[in-house]
Order: C-alpha cells, then sequence, then structure tokens
C-alpha cells in the first residue's frame, strides 16, 4: 500500500556561509516546504544548485520571524501525487551562518 | 529441473512473497482503510485539543496505530503560551530538545496580537485525496507542558 511519509530530511538543515542542497543524493519526495526557524535572525534564500548568497537565481526569499510570528514559507507540492521534487536540486541559504531553516518533506513510500 | 520449471518454482517463490505482505495488511496491524485507498465517504477521524502529556517528553503521534488519513490540520489553540512543534519518529526518539528534531514549529497566538488574531496553522493533504497520510508517522509536541493544539484529521472511508 502507497502511503505518505515523513521524509528523512525532513528537520532543521544547518546552513553555514553558502548555499546548500536539502539533500547531498538525489532524494524525491512529493511535498516541500521550507520556513525561516522561529527566533532566528536569518533571511532565507530558497534556489537551484545556481542559487547565489545575494539573492541571484532565488526562486523564493523569506523574511525572518525573531520576534515571533507565522513564518513566511516556500511550499511546493505534485499535484499529482508522484515524487518528482529532488531535494538534492534545491538550495536553501541563511544570511547568518549557522542558522538552522526547517525543512518539511514528505514521499510516497510503498509498504 | 528444466527452464519452465525453474520458472513456475520463482513464480511460486513471489507468489508466497505477496501473501506474506497481503497477510501483514490483514492482520489489524493499522485502523481503518489501507493506506492508499481512496473512499467515497468523508469521515472525520481526529478532532479537538490533542492532549500529549501522558506520553515520554510530552511527544505524541497522532493515533497510536497506523490510521491513514486524505487531511490533517494542525492549529495552535487561541490564547496558549507556547510554540508547537510537528515531526517524524526522530522526534520522538531524541534525547534533547524535541523541537531540534522537528520539521516544522507553529508560533503561539496568545492574545491575537499577532498576524490579525489568526493561529498558526499546519496543513498536509494528499493532492489526488487518497488515504496516504499515517497519523502515527507524525508526533506533536507542544512546548508548554498540558497545552493541546487543535487537530483534526478527515478519511475517506
Amino acid at each position: 500500500m502507497t502511503i505518505l511519509s515523513p521524509s528523512a530530511a525532513s528537520g532543521p538543515l544547518t546552513v553555514s556561509g553558502a548555499p546548500v542542497p536539502i539533500a547531498a543524493s538525489s532524494t524525491l519526495v512529493n511535498q516541500l516546504s521550507v520556513k525561516p526557524r522561529l527566533g532566528q535572525w536569518s533571511k532565507v534564500l530558497i534556489g537551484g544548485p545556481n542559487l547565489g548568497n545575494d539573492e541571484s537565481n532565488a526562486m523564493a526569499v523569506l523574511y525572518p520571524v525573531p520576534f515571533g510570528g507565522q513564518a513566511d514559507a516556500f511550499v511546493v507540492q505534485d499535484q499529482g501525487g508522484q515524487n518528482t521534487i529532488d531535494l538534492s536540486q534545491i538550495y536553501v541559504y541563511a544570511t547568518i551562518p549557522g542558522d538552522t531553516p526547517m525543512v518539511q518533506a514528505f514521499e510516497y513510500k510503498n509498504l | 529441473m528444466n527452464r519452465r520449471e525453474l520458472f513456475q518454482k520463482a513464480l511460486g517463490a513471489g507468489a508466497a512473497v505477496v501473501a506474506a505482505g497481503v497477510l501483514r495488511g490483514q492482520s489489524s496491524s493499522f485502523n481503518g482503510p489501507a493506506g492508499g485507498s481512496r473512499g467515497s465517504t468523508l469521515v472525520t477521524i481526529l478532532t479537538g485539543p490533542f492532549d500529549t502529556s501522558s506520553y515520554p517528553n510530552g511527544v505524541r503521534p497522532l493515533t497510536d496505530a497506523p490510521q491513514f488519513a486524505t487531511y490533517v490540520r494542525i492549529q495552535v489553540n487561541p490564547g496558549q503560551q507556547g510554540k508547537i512543534a510537528i515531526g517524524s519518529s526522530a522526534m520522538a526518539n531524541t534525547t534533547g530538545k524535541a523541537a531540534d528534531s522537528a520539521f516544522l514549529e507553529l508560533w503561539p497566538n496568545w492574545n491575537g496580537s499577532t498576524d490579525s488574531g489568526r493561529s498558526d496553522t499546519f496543513i498536509l493533504s494528499d493532492p489526488e485525496w487518497n488515504n496516504t497520510i499515517n497519523l502515527a508517522d507524525i508526533y506533536v509536541w507542544p512546548e508548554f507542558a498540558g497545552e493541546a493544539p487543535i487537530v483534526t484529521a478527515f478519511q475517506l472511508a
């Protein structure tokens, strides 16, 4: 049977000084959300492998939530119900090294 | 054994594996319809404040036994003061702060003063409305013990 399950790539993603891919190797998922971590001060950039830390080629620029409130988010999901989003091709950059944007990803698995 | 007999033997072994899989699915290892199914009636399977206080470290899965939903919604409870962390089983197994293993944190809405009073909310649905979301795979941790987010889940039964 097919279930939609949290990906092992989910969780706080440590970004230290340069854009990093969400997964080191090809990892296909159905749904992805990236948010700044509550209380942190980084702007968060989302892009592909050519993402620059100057916002060049950014798909999204998320404002931080240092004082609380609902975090801005980049969300994408395959509406056809397939694992088509490759986490190794999605890069994240935080403007303050060491900050940890929150990555949420769900993938279809067959049990 | 000729090639035909060998092929039949291999097919037989494959069928045994399939049968074992079917038996596992029918052995009450989950509640309600199987994962990936799609019924014709939307049924509410979770509602109301979700109390995690009796679980280790205050981290509780949405259901103890696997149950497959097509839609799940977790909302901070207006008036409560702590963040709500949502994660996978990694959050249940952590020895440190649960939120450091979460994949999402919801901001509290203690007096309606931020975001025009809207409560931060996590929503996940299957894009084709199949029952694919295993509620037992999603864990919740309120920052303040005793606080309870509002949880809703639907299943097509």
